[in-house]
């Protein structure tokens, strides 16, 4: 699915150049889940952006999905983050004055060909990370927690395979995040690949994988052996809650 | 189609700052507003000028006794034109088919039995009645034997005939002038009254030389008019003239003229001098409202950009390309300069309406100037739009995204 060789990456050049990533290889399959880790400035931002096709590396091999990632133009890039990839952010980059629907229905605008039923993928969406009563509400009237599910949505209505989420959880209380890893994991159940990007060690629990970057080098890359199940965290939640 | 809905993107976030919106409009409203009165102020123009050298004759050359710039035709007290002028004329100037000359006097009391009128007395030659393009709908014109032989006859206007005679027929019947019976011989058609007001159909025609020896006693005649055989002759005739009768008339520039040379090249310079000073500064305020307009929508659209990055990230992370981007930046302006030729285009439809009824300014309304404006639209929209949607277009997504 995604597989990275010697990955490099360095900004400026000459005397001031400065190398950020410097020879990173991994392969994630189809269907995992995947943290990845690092202190900030580590270089994990700069990945994220290189695996999510926003940037391109100064030097190795990345292939998505069977697409040479490196070589591909602006374009196509463009269009591989359109179908491939839903990104969610951490500051959920909602457009403003914007109905949920509508920001939910983004991406299919530069998605050929249009859908027919895109306004019922869209509402179909919102169902499923639990907004269906907040489809025609704008960003300013929801919580933090309803417009990062508004962004998740937007994130699955091309359908993706991969889900890329930057610190989803970083703007949230622990409860709305919480809430948010039981929808990624519920996805990750439905077959979706996931990786997470986090400095944050208990939102790393809930991957089965996790990647630790250090000084632009992978310095750790293991599998988890029992990761956290964020769905069952809230159901047992909500029946604490439900009991006091 | 993938163009249409992004067009549809540029359009919703118009909708969404109203305000904004209003601010990069303003100039082209204005601006258009001002060409679109131009053009109906220019249209109207040259509808007035065709009019009024229609009145004047296309052909016509006007030699017009005494001197100076004032408008009102000379009264018998000029006496700077003779019989003699126009007969130098007929023989020295080539390309003329009628030579005209012209005697007349004001508010001269005409009567008949016990009725009164008074009336605009012309003693005139018969080619005045194809000078004029005047002619008699009842009776008969002014001939060559009744100027020869000083007839007294007379042609009366409708006004006259209705004045004095009522519901008989006034052909062969007599009216005086200061004491000179003439009877009459024809009644021309009726021409109504000038833009002044005055009244052309109150006027007895006689023949020159009657008018000059029988009725007013005088040597002089008020103005030949000439109709040349073709238009282009007009300039070359009129300056042929002009020295001849400096010469007749012992004038030596800059010594001041005797008399005044009208040519339907003046007609027109009198009729756009008004119009053209105010064209000239709607021009003025069009050009400039259009050039500052598209100015302050490219600075609001150049703002706009910078506010939302993080828009344009997060269009391009959702797969944009730059190109749709470039497209939506791009609608957003075109979209604000159509909508406002539109809205200046009705402000100056309603200004040109509201025009005529406030001044004399002459305006007609065509659809030329709608088409103009949105070509100017389209141009100001692109030429203004095209940096701030490059700008956009450029934005690298990660850091358009930070």
């Amino acid at each position: 699915m995604i597989e990275l060789k010697t990955i490099e990456k360095t900004y400026g050049s000459g005397d001031t150049a400065t190398p950020v990533l410097k020879g990173i290889s991994f392969r994630i399959q189809a269907g995992e889940y995947v943290a990845l880790m690092g202190a900030s400035g580590t270089g994990k931002s700069t990945l994220m952006n290189i695996v999510g096709c926003l940037d391109k590396p100064t030097g190795g091999q990345y292939q998505l999905d069977g697409a040479d990632a490196v070589t591909l133009d602006d374009n196509a890039l463009s269009h591989l983050r359109n179908q491939k990839i839903g990104f969610v952010f951490q500051q959920f980059h909602l457009l403003e004055r914007t109905t949920a629907l509508k920001n939910v229905m983004l991406p299919l605008i530069y998605s050929e060909p249009y859908p027919e039923d895109a306004e019922q993928r869209a509402e179909k969406v919102l169902t499923a990370v639990g907004l269906n009563d907040r489809m025609y509400y704008r960003p300013g009237e929801l919580s933090g927690g309803q417009q990062q599910r508004v962004a998740i949505a937007r994130a699955l209505i091309t359908n993706p395979q991969i889900i890329l989420a930057d610190e989803p959880t970083g703007n949230l209380d622990s409860k709305s995040g919480l809430e948010i890893l039981a929808i990624f994991k519920r996805l990750h159940r439905d077959g979706h690949t996931i990786i997470i990007v986090t400095h944050d060690e208990e939102v790393a629990e809930h991957a089965d994988r996790v990647i630790v970057l250090k000084d632009g080098k992978i310095e750790q890359d293991r599998r988890v052996a029992q990761p956290r199940d964020a769905e069952k965290e809230v159901d047992e939640r909500i029946g604490r809650e439900d009991a006091e | 189609m993938r163009l249409l809905r992004i067009i549809t993107e540029g359009v919703r976030s118009l909708r969404i700052n109203k305000l904004r919106t209003f601010f990069m409009m303003a100039g082209t409203i204005v601006g258009i507003a001002a060409l679109t009165v131009i053009m109906a102020i220019g249209k109207g123009t040259e509808k007035k000028v065709m009019k009024r050298l229609q009145n004047f004759g296309p052909r016509a050359i006007m030699l017009i006794a005494g001197g100076g710039k004032d408008l009102p035709p000379p009264d018998i007290t000029v006496t700077t034109l003779t019989l003699a002028d126009a007969e130098a004329i007929r023989n020295q100037i080539d390309g003329l088919e009628i030579v005209a000359p012209m005697a007349w006097n004001f508010n001269v009391n005409v009567t008949r039995e016990a009725n009164l009128h008074q009336a605009t007395v012309w003693g005139v030659e018969p080619t005045w009645h194809e000078a004029w393009n005047w002619h008699v709908t009842d009776g008969e014109g002014i001939s060559d034997q009744d100027v020869a032989t000083m007839a007294k006859v007379c042609v009366i206007g409708e006004t006259v005939r209705r004045e004095l005679f009522g519901e008989s027929d006034p052909i062969g019947e007599r009216l005086y002038i200061n004491k000179v019976a003439l009877t009459v011989k024809g009644v021309l058609e009726s021409r109504g009254a000038s833009p002044m007001g005055m009244d052309f159909d109150s006027r007895v025609v006689i023949p020159i030389t009657t008018a000059m020896r029988r009725v007013m006693n005088v040597d002089h005649v008020g103005a030949i008019r000439l109709i040349s055989k073709d238009v282009s002759l007009i300039p070359r005739q009129a300056e042929a003239v002009r020295s001849m009768i400096h010469q007749r008339h012992h004038i030596t520039p800059p010594e001041e003229d005797d008399f005044r040379l009208i040519t339907p090249m003046v007609i027109a310079q009198l009729v756009k001098g008004i119009a053209s000073t105010l064209s000239f500064l709607l021009i003025a305020l069009a050009a400039l409202s259009l050039f500052v307009g598209g100015v302050v929508m490219m600075n609001i659209l150049l703002i706009s950009v910078a506010e939302r990055t993080k828009e344009i990230g997060l269009r391009r992370a959702v797969g944009a390309t730059r190109g749709d981007v470039f497209a939506q930046f791009l609608t957003e302006s075109l979209a604000v300069t159509i909508f406002g030729t539109i809205l200046g285009s009705l402000l100056g439809l309603g200004v040109s309406v509201l025009l005529p009824r406030i001044t004399p300014m002459p305006v007609v309304v065509t659809w030329e100037p709608f088409a103009l404006a949105v070509a100017f639209a389209l141009l100001v929209g692109t030429f203004f739009g095209v940096q701030p949607a490059r700008r956009a277009a450029r934005l690298h997504p990660v850091e358009a995204l930070q």
